[in-house]
């Protein structure tokens, strides 16, 4: 295979095409340098012919999980959630509990399949051991992000209004809001507050009052101002052409996980066609196997890359990238697996340690009115009152989600009340129709999100037993779940119960009916949870070298042109989604990278200079 | 005369419970004629066909004579005469141990656009087809589930109600005439309705 890349040089290599790669990409180009990305999986979300395709492929496929639309190639295999259950797939799962999430590697990564929101996280979230005495404490606190944040929802293009969002200590600069207006609340998430605004609950003696809110969410909607909300991409690789449509708004397809149809939901293809194209190339089906790095400078002096042509086969062939700066943008796992496999870190190395999530409990039930499911983006609000408060000293925070896509998650609805009313009780004809219309439109879920603190036990690691087609390792998982969690998975199960009594929703939850889900036991009582993609804590930043992996910068303590950037940064995830504080990360990394790159120059004294 | 289609939509109209033209109106009949005939024993289908038959058509054996086993049943032609059709289908199909099961899967590939593969019993009974497998008959099957407009929604990813439809309440259950006969049922408005923001406030 020809490989130009090989024979260029850059300033920049990047690690991953998903958001954090595309964010510092867009940037950089833009500063003037050339950037080179490399992307493991395939590059046809970029095009319109291609993510087409990809919707098709959903359309057919039997199981309708966050993966469908997204096979893996077999070169970069990925994570699926059916794989928790047997056992089997890219993650050597090594217990005593399941890790419960996937991710996808593909150019646009993971968040082709996100479900767009876009909470901040909260002021206490960031000072966790100061404020409650557990957990870690960020080097950075919400002040120092706060401008970030409001770039991100700019890059994002999130839908939103402040006076929702200011709320929990957020604060926003005079004259902010967001790029566009709030998504309309659901007739459901109108039917629920009506019931249950400002009903009160009492955590560890702390009574909260509970509200119906939207939440901010990356998908268009009606711009503010002289926004100009994103669109479709149709890029062409070979040529640099580059197509992105007006941006249209949410048409409400409810299924903003696994697939947008129609891309009015954010995807990371949208910040990679804003970069420059003349500074840019992007090398799809290149999968990153080693970071090469000088003995004798510590510096990274190459990326070892795998080409391959044909996705469903291993056949590659491998090249080096060279730049003067490096960034490993692949996920917090793949970052993790990335540097391990190259013989970094050593025996005391935080590389890899400290895996979070957000494990989650489902609640449904059967509203006593109609409230419309199955209609609209697969959620328009959440609870987000019990995300903070003094309780955190005893367990774990979490936030509710209220969904729009009836049972779907839960049992496999509506499909599953169809087989239920024919197979089970015998229905056919006007008696079947009119039975499931008096009943799907009262399917209501909720997802309870449940804050998990970090643990060196809970570790990405490799082993050369466990290798993929490629003969790259397989991420070995261990993990754990708490009793701090567990305590607000409790806590979170039974805010559920009596939030359905107030609303006289009839409490169907029943983890044994549903879908198979990993369990996790609490003085007798099992809680069935599933993972929400948060994956974060695998190269902790921190003030100080032997503490963690990363600055604040997200760059390396041990080798400084190299940039290791994610959620795997994360000392906490608090309660809110990753991707906007990753975001925010990325665009802070990728201001420093720019005046590290233009000063040639290492950036304190004493640090050996490889710019 | 009616031909094999006609009676698959007729029959499938009163195990569904939607219209005639609304099945026809999915665009779906022929496929679902061929998914099933590929995936039942031969001479299935037209036996179940012919006990789903009306008296006038059952007995002038349209679409060829009626098969033996068919014939011995008490089919819906030997229950008509001021019965409903839809009651009677059901007490000479559904309850029957060959053809209920097949019956039921029909109804589930018009409300799912998927097979679901028949019981092993009933495999060991009367024979298995090779596409008699689990399956998403199509892309666009999947899209025509009647699922879908059964709880007043959309098929997730398709047939989308617009910006801000999902504020307002769902549509209420729309009444159509007897299932079999030729009911017009008007699709809802594709536009959305105009949200009014912070109704809620």
């Amino acid at each position: 295979m020809t490989e130009a890349a090989e024979h260029e040089e850059y300033d920049v290599v990047i690690a991953g095409a998903g958001v954090n790669g595309a964010l510092i990409a867009k940037h950089l180009t833009h500063a003037g340098f050339r950037v080179l990305v490399l992307e493991a999986g395939p590059g046809s979300a970029w095009s319109l012919d291609g993510y087409s395709r990809h919707l098709d492929h959903f359309y057919a496929a039997a199981s309708k999980g966050p993966e469908s639309p997204w096979p893996p190639a077999v070169a970069a295999p990925q994570p699926d959630t059916a794989d928790i259950r047997s056992g089997a797939g890219y993650f050597v799962q090594s217990g005593p509990d399941k890790y419960g999430s996937s991710y996808t590697r593909a150019q646009g990564g993971s968040t082709l399949h996100w479900l767009g929101v876009c909470l901040r996280m909260l002021p206490e979230d960031f000072e966790l051991r100061s404020r409650f005495g557990v957990g870690h404490d960020w080097p950075l606190r919400y002040g120092d992000l706060e401008p970030y944040y409001g770039r991100a929802e700019h890059e994002i293009g999130v839908a939103a209004d402040v006076a929702d969002q200011a709320h929990h200590g957020i604060e926003f600069p005079d004259g902010y809001d967001y790029p566009m207006r709030r998504i309309p609340l659901s007739f459901s998430d109108q039917v629920l507050a009506d019931t249950i605004d400002g009903m009160r609950v009492t955590l560890e003696g702390e009574s909260i009052a509970l509200q119906v809110r939207s939440y901010p969410a990356g998908r268009n909607s009606v711009p503010r101002g002289a926004y100009q909300p994103v669109g479709a991409v149709d890029a062409d690789v070979d040529r640099h052409d580059m197509i992105t449509h007006l941006g249209e708004r949410c048409a409400g397809n409810t299924s903003c996980t696994p697939i947008c149809p129609i891309e009015a939901k954010y995807n990371a293809g949208k910040t990679l066609a804003q970069a420059d194209r003349g500074k840019l190339r992007v090398l799809a089906q290149a999968v990153v196997s080693k970071v090469s790095v000088d003995p004798v400078s510590g510096m990274v002096d190459g990326i070892e890359y795998q080409r391959y042509a044909d996705p469903a086969s291993p056949r590659h062939t491998v090249h080096t990238a060279r730049g003067r700066v490096y960034v490993l943008a692949a996920h917090a796992v793949e970052n993790a697996k990335i540097l391990l496999a190259s013989g970094l870190g050593g025996d005391h190395s935080l590389i890899g340690k400290g895996l979070i999530d957000h494990p989650a409990l489902y609640a449904w039930g059967l509203s006593p009115v109609p409230v419309g499911a199955y209609r609209g983006p697969l959620s328009t609000a959440g609870i987000e009152d019990l995300r903070a408060g003094a309780f955190r000293a005893r367990h774990a925070a979490f936030r509710f989600d209220i969904g729009n896509d009836g049972w779907r998650a839960t049992t496999g609805g509506p499909d599953s009340s169809v087989v239920d009313a024919v197979t089970k009780q015998g229905l056919h004809g006007t008696k079947l129709r009119a039975h499931l219309a008096a009943t799907l439109p009262r399917h209501v879920r909720f997802s309870l999100a449940v804050e998990q603190l970090r643990s060196e036990a809970n570790a990405v690691t490799i082993d050369p037993r466990h290798v993929d087609a490629m003969g790259n390792p397989r991420p070995v998982i261990s993990y754990h779940i708490d009793d701090y969690t567990t305590g607000g998975m409790a806590a979170a199960a039974e805010v559920a119960r009596q939030v359905f009594r107030q609303a006289g929703i009839e409490d169907c939850t029943d983890p044994e009916a549903g879908g198979w889900f990993p369990s996790v036991r609490r003085d007798g009582e099992v809680f069935r949870y599933h993972g929400m993609g948060h994956f974060g804590g695998t190269h902790v930043m921190g003030h100080r070298a032997g503490e963690s992996v990363v600055d604040t910068h997200q760059r390396s303590w041990e080798h400084r042109n190299l940039y290791v950037v994610g959620s795997g940064s994360f000392p906490t995830m608090g309660t809110s989604n990753p991707t906007l504080t990753m975001a925010a990360l990325a665009l802070r990394t990728a201001e420093h990278m720019t005046e590290a790159l233009a000063a040639r120059q290492p950036i304190r004294q004493g640090e050996p200079s490889g710019f | 005369m009616e031909n094999r289609i006609d009676r698959f939509v007729r029959l499938s109209a009163l195990l569904t419970g939607f219209a005639q033209l609304h099945l026809l109106g999915t665009g779906m009949a022929e496929t679902y004629l061929r998914a099933t005939d590929a995936a039942l024993p031969a001479g299935v289908l037209d036996e179940l066909l012919a006990a789903g038959s009306p008296p006038s058509a059952g007995s002038a054996s349209p679409g060829g004579p009626a098969l033996p086993g068919a014939a011995a049943r008490p089919g819906v032609s030997a229950l008509a005469g001021g019965t409903d059709p839809e009651a009677a289908a059901g007490q000479a199909i559904l309850g029957d141990a060959k053809l209920g099961p097949v019956a039921r899967t029909l109804i589930l590939l018009w409300y799912r656009g998927a097979w679901t593969a028949l019981p092993q019993e009933w495999h060991s009974a009367y024979g298995a087809a090779p596409r008699d497998v689990d399956h998403v008959v199509s892309a666009e099957a999947y899209q025509a589930g009647l699922q879908w407009d059964a709880a007043g929604a959309h098929p997730a990813g398709a047939r989308q109600q617009g910006y801000g439809a999902w504020a307002s309440p769902p549509a209420a259950l729309e009444t159509e005439s007897a299932p079999g006969t030729t009911a017009v049922r008007l699709p809802r408005q594709a536009g959305a309705p105009t949200v009014t923001e912070g109704a809620r406030s």
